[in-house]
């Protein structure tokens, strides 16, 4: 079984467009939950986002014609972009070799896919515009990005809500690992848009502040609330750790294992722990790993009441034999929840994290649960020494994903 | 490590988790009644108990040497809800194209679809409450059912945490964003509440059927358009062979969409009457809806527990063209790529296939290309493969149309008959191979090909062969 390495990266976030600036940014405390201005917030009970403000793909695909690509296609190809600049896989190579794209992403545009439905009853369904029309399917992101990008592998969308970028990179290992590819990249990617933004806030899952901003969402606080949307895209270039070595090129990180899980009774009384601490023990025995082999942990956290408290106890279960106390952080603290970009975006920030020793803080968390004991999660950043990170991605619909990366040097080894 | 040692280790690491005396804990104290311990603390327990053990798991070496057999179909069509139902439409040719009743088509130039009738969501969704579901869910829950009691799988004899969900979709319930829409239209929005958020998401489909049934081993949702059951039955295929999950349900999901309708009826690329595959005259496809779940489980296991095996999974490929969003390569060649890979991985020469189950819409382009890709290849031998399209019966039913075609296939390998293209009058000269006009034909068919394309140049082909144990 090969080993699959990391090559390269592309983020679009709201806290900056390369990795190490979002990283710096996680790591200095910014808050991107503002007001949101790409639509109105009038009738929403939460008018906060993460949004990325003045995003302009012409930026990093030049003179291109990108007016068949939406947002979300836009935020994709943009960060593929990116990621294949930085991994040194070239159109030339691109042009003799298959590289190929898994996506992870919760509604691709649900924008898009309304606005086209709307347009039709608006005005007739002859007024439909076709060109829109091909955006409407799940997979248009992953589709447009592999037309200008010429990426003729494997291309797969996947779509299980929070969890969708980080089982992206988890699914993209696998097909790593049995030689059917061997350069993919993967991540995952969201818009932020009144539709989605709407039906969360209907369902009250969004968090609520008496201020324009600053002070939410706060995961694992005991006056949590809620989550804040965010958007985003995050891709990284995973290779066959042979094929990466015969092109020279550096290594940012290993990824070492993963473990998926399903808590059946979403939305009862039954708490989803058990499901939680499933995936990481699965993700642990992936990696042929021991719980106290993990010196750091993204949690999926993101301020909602019982998804917190539900990764907190699964923590604690799973980690707390260890004789070290191990550190945590929720960047969604400061990104809010990018839905099916947040998995691919912790795991990006945790390959910096290992790179730097620096990991980012919780920012706003005051008080937390007696149950999930203090020590672990700090606001402000740490200096650590991570040799392996978890990465968390937990769904409030029971998805649960983990995901295990080693720092690039050991891995070279 | 004699078994005194780990015992005496596996109780000291009790004690220190639980904060007890060493003396309390008897070899067969009872964590709740004896110990009294919280559930928290009994799963802390288990969960280091299993590291202890540090016994690596069959999980983690992806060997890919598991043969995976297709043991269980389930099927929800416009033509039949269930194996047997489908199956006897299916040979015999049965259409499943009637008048759109789900909207109203009146400012539409075309008005028929193929549509699932008289569904009865109570009589499948048990423990969910059916009502709060989507159609494709309830699709799904149907099909996932079906495909268990075909199965004969005795679910209590299953680890639930082993049993994996992988499901296809093109939109995932696009009915609760039509009803957004119609919500937003009408300036009513406040008529949008909780519901919409809990059950538009294309994920809650797998997610429906694994709480349905208490499955909590690998959740997967692939909506990779009009070829993503193909998709989830490759994830599944993998799954199963890393040795991941025990049992996969796996298969596709589609309901009837305005949006789906709008789209092609403004692309031109509707029928107004029929669907005719292959046909000099074919106008266009038809819109669907429906679903279809297999039940895939490691060959041996199916065997040991004296299975039914309809056929075995021996490999896929899938490729993109990168080349357009809507329109097929002109060439074939992601096609024909991934076809090669599916023949390469399962070790079969082109000239071994008996039978192909082609995409076929029924528009004109479609048809031409994937003709091209056919021949492009399997060359001469292309003129001696039976090929069919089941969407002249059953419309075109998106996300789900592969994986009812992958059912087809199993049932073909099964059963040595070759489901016909209906509709079928006069012959193409770009389409000149043998397309199973009409009839259902009996013929001997040890491996099938199931190809399936989609919008964003997505193409995926899976092969499935007669079961030699």
């Amino acid at each position: 079984m090969g080993k699959v390495v990391i090559t390269g990266a592309g983020v679009i976030s709201s806290l900056g467009d390369s990795l190490d600036e979002f990283h710096a940014a996680l790591c200095k405390g910014q808050n991107a939950i503002k007001p949101i201005e790409l639509f109105p917030t009038a009738m929403l009970g939460c008018p906060l986002g993460g949004e990325i403000k003045g995003f302009d793909a012409q930026m990093y695909l030049g003179k291109r014609n990108l007016r068949p690509l939406d947002r979300t296609s836009r935020l994709v190809a943009s960060a593929a972009q990116l990621a294949l600049d930085s991994s040194g896989w070239t159109e030339e190579m691109r042009n003799n070799e298959e590289v190929g794209l898994i996506l992870g992403t919760m509604f691709c545009s649900v924008r898009t896919i309304s606005e086209f439905d709307r347009r039709a009853l608006e005005a007739g369904p002859t007024y439909a515009s076709p060109m829109d029309f091909s955006n409407t399917v799940i997979n248009a992101a992953a589709g447009q990005t592999a037309i200008l990008h010429n990426l003729r592998g494997v291309n797969t969308t996947v779509s299980t809500g929070n969890t969708s970028g980080l089982k992206a990179i988890a699914y993209a290992t696998d097909l790593i690992r049995s030689g059917r590819a061997r350069a993919l990249l993967a991540g995952g990617a969201e818009e932020l848009c009144f539709e989605s933004f709407y039906g969360f806030d209907r369902a009250g899952l969004l968090c609520r502040s008496e201020r324009q901003s600053g002070d939410f969402p706060i995961p694992f606080d005991t006056r949590r609330n809620g989550m804040a949307l965010g958007e985003g895209a995050a891709l990284m270039m995973l290779e066959d750790a042979e094929s990466a070595r015969e092109r020279g090129v550096r290594v940012l990180a290993e990824i070492k294992g993963y473990g998926c899980a399903y808590h059946c009774s979403r939305g009862r009384e039954e708490s989803a722990v058990e499901a939680i601490a499933i995936s990481m023990r699965r993700a642990l025995d992936d990696a042929e790993m021991l719980p106290h082999e993990i010196q750091c942990l993204s949690a999926s956290a993101n301020g909602s009441r019982q998804g917190d408290r539900d990764e907190a106890q699964a923590l604690v279960a799973t980690f707390s034999s260890n004789s070290h106390r191990l550190p945590v952080t929720a960047i969604k603290s400061m990104l809010g929840e990018t839905l099916g970009a947040s998995g691919a975006m912790q795991a990006l920030d945790m390959v910096e994290t290992m790179r730097d020793g620096v990991l980012p803080g919780t920012i706003n968390l005051g008080e937390t649960e007696d149950d999930f004991p203090f020590p672990w999660i700090s606001t402000v950043r740490r200096k650590i020494d991570p040799h392996n990170g978890l990465i968390n991605s937990v769904g409030f619909d029971g998805h649960c994903c983990s995901l295990i990366l080693a720092r690039g040097v050991e891995s070279l080894c | 490590m004699s078994v005194e040692e780990i015992r005496a280790t596996i109780k000291e690491s009790i004690a220190n988790i639980a904060n007890l005396e060493l003396v309390d804990i008897t070899d067969h104290a009872s964590y709740k009644d004896d110990l009294k311990l919280d559930s928290l603390t009994i799963l802390e327990i288990a969960v280091s108990a299993e590291f202890c053990a540090a016994v690596p798991s069959s999980g983690s070496g992806l060997e890919m040497r598991r043969r995976v057999a297709v043991t269980g179909i389930g099927v929800v069509t416009s033509v039949g809800t269930g194996r047997e139902q489908f199956w006897e439409s299916m040979l015999a040719g049965r259409c499943g194209v009637s008048p759109v009743e789900c909207f109203d088509t009146s400012s539409y130039s075309v008005h028929r679809g193929a549509e699932v009738k008289e569904f009865c969501a109570k009589k499948f969704v048990l423990k969910l409450d059916a009502a709060q579901l989507g159609r494709a869910s309830q699709f799904a829950v149907a099909a996932a059912r079906l495909a268990l009691e075909d199965a004969r799988v005795r679910i209590d004899s299953l680890d639930p945490g082993r049993v994996g969900v992988s499901l296809g979709t093109t939109s995932g319930e696009p009915q609760e964003i039509e009803r957004f829409d119609d919500s937003y239209m009408s300036r009513e929005l406040n008529k949008v509440g909780a519901e919409f958020i809990a059950r538009y998401p294309c994920h809650m489909i797998s997610a429906h059927v694994a709480s349905e049934l208490n499955f909590s081993g690998i959740n997967m949702m692939i909506p990779t358009a009009c070829a993503a059951g193909n998709y989830a039955i490759a994830y599944a295929f993998d799954t199963l062979r890393a040795g991941r999950a025990d049992l996969m349900l796996a298969g596709g999901s589609d309901a009837f969409s305005r949006i789906t309708y709008t789209g092609f009826a403004r692309l031109g690329a509707i029928a107004p009457e029929i669907c005719q595959p292959f046909d000099r005259h074919r106008k266009g496809m038809i819109p669907g809806e429906g679903a279809s779940v297999l039940v895939l489980e490691p060959l041996e296991r199916a065997v040991e527990r004296g299975a039914r095996i309809y056929a075995e999974v021996t490999g896929y490929g899938l490729s993109c063209d990168a080349h357009h969003m809507t329109a097929a390569h002109p060439t074939g060649d992601g096609a024909a790529r991934a076809m090669q890979q599916a023949l390469a991985e399962s070790g079969i020469r082109p000239e071994d296939v008996s039978y192909i189950s082609a995409h076929g819409t029924g528009t004109p382009t479609n048809d031409r290309l994937e003709t091209v890709a056919v021949k492009r290849v399997f060359q001469e031998t292309a003129y001696s493969i039976p090929i069919s399209s089941v969407k002249s019966m059953l419309g075109h039913t998106m996300g789900a149309a592969s994986a009812i075609e992958a059912a087809v296939c199993a049932l073909s390998v099964f059963n040595d008959r070759i489901p016909p293209t209906i509709n079928f009058e006069e012959p193409d000269p770009d389409c000149d191979l043998d397309y199973v006009p009409n009839y259902a034909r009996e013929h001997r068919v040890n491996v099938a090909m199931n190809n399936a394309y989609a919008f964003g140049g997505n193409n995926a082909s899976l092969v499935l062969k007669k079961c030699e144990v």
